[in-house]
């Protein structure tokens, strides 16, 4: 190659190739040289690497059929040896070109032969199928003594397509070839080579492939079509019911969560952490939106709280100091002498204002003990598993001495045996406040030193939760008056669904006291009881109100009204209302103050004796 | 480290390396090489066979892997030169495929079996030697690291196949110490590149042989006759 020029080109070696590695070939191209196109012009020399000499040696057969070939038989060929090729004039003795390798190197097989095609299955809708061609290794390549270890290619595509798909090599002498489809004509092809030298050699016969398509397809169609028709029309059908009764699955599917929200107080306030404005607020120093429902709305209230208290022996597991129910229940404790007013759940955290959620499959002797113990102020402990209890610093001296006491759960439970000693009660409510609406507002019942408190039973106002009222041995009576007064802890405008009705009677809480703790439902909001009563633990024990035990350490009582603890309804008038006693005058100064005095012709506050239930009527 | 080379020769070879697993060594407590009783020595002909035939397409690879990253185009191939020298054995080996093929067992083994221990040094220093290199890709040192444990393999299987085949209780080490010339002391070859080059075309060339070797060995297990033919 010693001319550049494209348009003269010196005679050079094209190239040599074996076809089963014992015998082998080499072409040359006298190029465009005039003078060396006569045959003998040019010779082939080789030599051979285990030569004794190192002379160069003619081609030993020019080949007769091919043009510009030179044969190399078995007997000359060795394998693993170097052999060097020249294209060599003699005349001008003037080598062209040279070409060196060895024998392994330049081995070309054969092309497959027999290559044939087989139907391995067709899909089931008939459109696919998959075949396996197989084939023969080229005969002259000696495989089955081993000297040639081959590796095949096949190669596919569609009758009219230029590009051919290239399956991966195989090392056997059959590859299938999947998802070919029914009504094409394929071509396939296959070739070989040696294994790790990659030279393949020249492609087979081209087979054709065809599989007629299966003409199955109108017995499918209806079918299909009464599918495809059926899966529209339950669609529409599901949409229809959807958007139909779209509210109802809203509420189904997405429950609302309620917003914290007080009325009157700004629902920002009501958020992690401002806690301390809050309970400015609802202390009363800020206290507009508060304290604004009239007096004369307390007329109407044809309800009546009592709670009944379960009998249940506490668990004997109590960590208390305290040696029975009642005197848990009574309050005989240091701690709660001073503390008049609630203490309620204590929920495990330290944020002793906030009410936890709450959970509402309480168990009836559960939901009890709830009660008593938000009307306590003693941090009793009862065992109930699946309460969480909140816990409200009491105001009063010992206020701060009472802790959540590590997130134990405190219950009090009531035990009605024993002696009625109604000295230490504190768990009772003191209803101080009706609500416009009916709802009654209870303060947190201070340490009683009524003794006119005696005959009232041990009725723990309590929230209504899940039917769940506990009698005593007293109240039986009154169960069957079937008077069913039902103290409801509220969650006015909680959240969507629960008391529409009910939430819209209740209105905000009385705001002077912070012991304010409940309101009342009236019986007639009965059928919306359920939701309250599923929906009041959800929220807080005391729905919205967070505020009663929402009580700073140190209270500020001296501007709230104090609150007597109860009183004792002396008598129903004809509006059903509650005539009550004057409020106790022993009471703790440091609890919750009466509210404001109104002149309230019934007292919405108070307890309930059987016999003065028989006097009501509902 | 030896766990993920496995699994990226798994995953490279697995065609072939599903039907290696069990190793061709069988090795007591003392380390000693005892015979497989527990195979065939048809299978154990199988495996070494696999064996071969993996290191010879291994080989292949690293070769060129190595032409294309280091080696200039003019040397590629060795077209126009006689070019390298590969070391030539003790022995002579036949190049014509009739008298290959006429070479008794007991010389085809005992062919291979100094092919692969003739290998086993240089291949170490060839590691050496890629670790040098500043852009030697993963992949080609790899190989290199592959192909000399499992010549390790290799040669311990000859040996049992020896054993079995043969009757021949020889030990290994009582062949060879050549072969442990390392091709840096080829005179014409300076370069170190074109030296390494060379060290993998020849063991390139070595793999090839003790694969046809092996196979044509197999040959004779099966069909005596036929495989003399041709």
């Amino acid at each position: 190659m010693t001319s550049s020029d494209p348009s003269v080109q010196a005679p050079h070696l094209t190239g040599c190739k074996s076809r089963e590695q014992e015998t082998f070939r080499c072409w040359w191209s006298p190029g465009s040289f005039q003078n060396l196109t006569e045959p003998g012009a040019l010779q082939i020399q080789y030599w051979k690497k285990n030569d004794l000499t190192k002379e160069w040696k003619e081609c030993p057969d020019y080949s007769s059929s091919v043009k510009n070939e030179c044969f190399f038989n078995k007997n000359n060929t060795v394998i693993w040896i170097k052999y060097c090729v020249r294209l060599h004039s003699e005349s001008q003795n003037k080598t062209y070109d040279t070409l060196c390798f060895e024998l392994q190197d330049i081995v070309h097989p054969d092309p497959p032969v027999a290559l044939n095609w087989t139907l391995l299955n067709i899909s089931r809708s008939g459109l696919n199928y998959d075949i396996m061609a197989s084939w023969e290794p080229p005969p002259s390549a000696d495989v089955s003594v081993g000297w040639l270890t081959l590796v095949y290619e096949v190669q596919y595509r569609r009758r009219n397509s230029s590009h051919w798909k290239v399956l991966e090599h195989e090392f056997g002498t059959q590859q299938s070839i999947y998802g070919l489809q029914t009504g094409e004509a394929y071509e396939v092809r296959v070739h070989c080579a040696m294994r790790a030298f990659n030279h393949f050699g020249e492609f087979s016969d081209v087979i054709f492939v065809h599989v007629p398509e299966i003409p199955n397809k109108e017995s499918t169609f209806p079918v299909t079509l009464v599918l495809i028709f059926g899966a529209v029309g339950v669609a529409i059908l599901l949409m229809l019911i959807i958007f139909s009764q779209q509210q109802r699955l809203m509420v189904i599917l997405l429950p609302p969560v309620p917003a914290p929200k007080i009325k009157g107080i700004d629902p920002a306030l009501l958020k992690n952490g401002k806690l301390d404005e809050l309970n400015f607020i609802l202390s009363g120093a800020g206290m507009g939106a508060l304290h604004s429902y009239p007096p004369d709305l307390y007329q109407d209230v044809p309800w009546v709280e009592f709670i009944e208290l379960d009998a249940d022996e506490p668990e004997p597991g109590e960590k208390d100091n305290q040696s029975s129910d009642s005197q848990r229940l009574l309050g005989h404790n240091n701690h709660h002498t001073n503390h008049g007013c609630f203490h309620g759940l204590s929920i495990p955290d330290d944020d002793s204002g906030r009410a936890s959620s709450y959970d509402p499959e309480l168990p009836d002797q559960e939901t009890l003990m709830l009660m008593a113990a938000l009307l306590s102020c003693q941090p009793n402990k009862v065992d109930t598993p699946s309460l969480d209890v909140l816990e409200v610093p009491c105001p009063g001296l010992q206020a701060p001495d009472l802790p959540p006491e590590g997130g134990e759960r405190h219950l009090v439970q009531t035990q009605l045996g024993g002696p009625q000693s109604w000295v230490n009660m504190d768990f009772y409510a003191q209803v101080s406040d009706v609500t416009p609406t009916g709802g009654v507002v209870l303060s947190p019942g201070q340490q009683v030193g009524a003794p006119e408190n005696t005959p009232t039973t041990k009725k723990d106002k309590k929230g209504k939760m899940e039917g769940g009222e506990e009698e005593s041995e007293e109240e039986e009576e009154r169960r069957t008056n079937k008077l069913k007064f039902q103290l409801l802890v509220v969650a006015p405008e909680a959240g969507g669904y629960t008391t529409e009705s009910s939430g819209r009677q209740m209105s905000t809480p009385d705001p002077s006291s912070p012991g304010e703790v409940y309101h009342t439902f009236p019986p007639p909001s009965a059928e919306s009881k359920p939701h309250q009563e599923a929906y009041l633990p959800a929220t807080t024990l005391l729905g919205d109100y967070q505020s009663p035990y929402i009580l700073p350490d140190s209270p500020p009582a001296q501007f709230l009204p104090p609150v007597s603890d109860y009183t004792v309804v002396q008598d129903v008038d004809f509006q059903h209302s509650l005539l009550l006693n004057p409020p106790s005058p022993q009471r703790s100064p440091t609890c919750s103050p009466q509210p404001p005095s109104k002149p309230l012709p019934v007292m919405p506050i108070g307890y309930l004796t059987p016999d003065l239930l028989g006097n009501l009527s509902p | 480290m030896h766990i993920m080379q496995s699994v990226v020769w798994a995953v490279l070879l697995w065609p072939c390396l599903v039907s290696l697993g069990v190793p061709l060594e069988c090795k007591d407590e003392q380390g000693s090489i005892i015979l497989c009783a527990s195979i065939s020595k048809e299978k154990l002909l199988d495996r070494v066979i696999q064996h071969a035939e993996l290191i010879y397409r291994v080989s292949e690879e690293s070769c060129t892997l190595f032409e294309e990253m280091f080696v200039p185009f003019p040397m590629r191939s060795q077209r126009n030169q006689a070019g390298y020298t590969c070391a030539t054995k003790a022995f002579p080996i036949p190049g014509s495929k009739s008298e290959i093929q006429q070479i008794s067992d007991k010389w085809l083994l005992h062919s291979v079996l100094i092919l692969v221990q003739s290998w086993i040094e240089p291949l170490v220093y060839l590691q050496t030697t890629l670790d040098r290199y500043d852009d030697a890709p993963d992949t080609l040192l790899k190989k290199t690291k592959w192909v000399s444990e499992k010549l390790l393999s290799l040669e311990q299987g000859v040996v049992v196949l020896i054993r079995k085949m043969l009757d021949d209780d020889m030990l290994t080490t009582s062949y060879y110490e050549q072969g442990v010339a390392p091709y840096a002391l080829q005179p014409e070859v300076l370069e170190s590149v074109l030296r390494d080059y060379t060290l993998l075309s020849c063991f390139k060339k070595d793999a090839h042989k003790m694969e046809t070797f092996l196979k044509l060995l197999k040959c004779r297990q099966t069909d005596k006759y036929s495989c003399f033919l041709h």
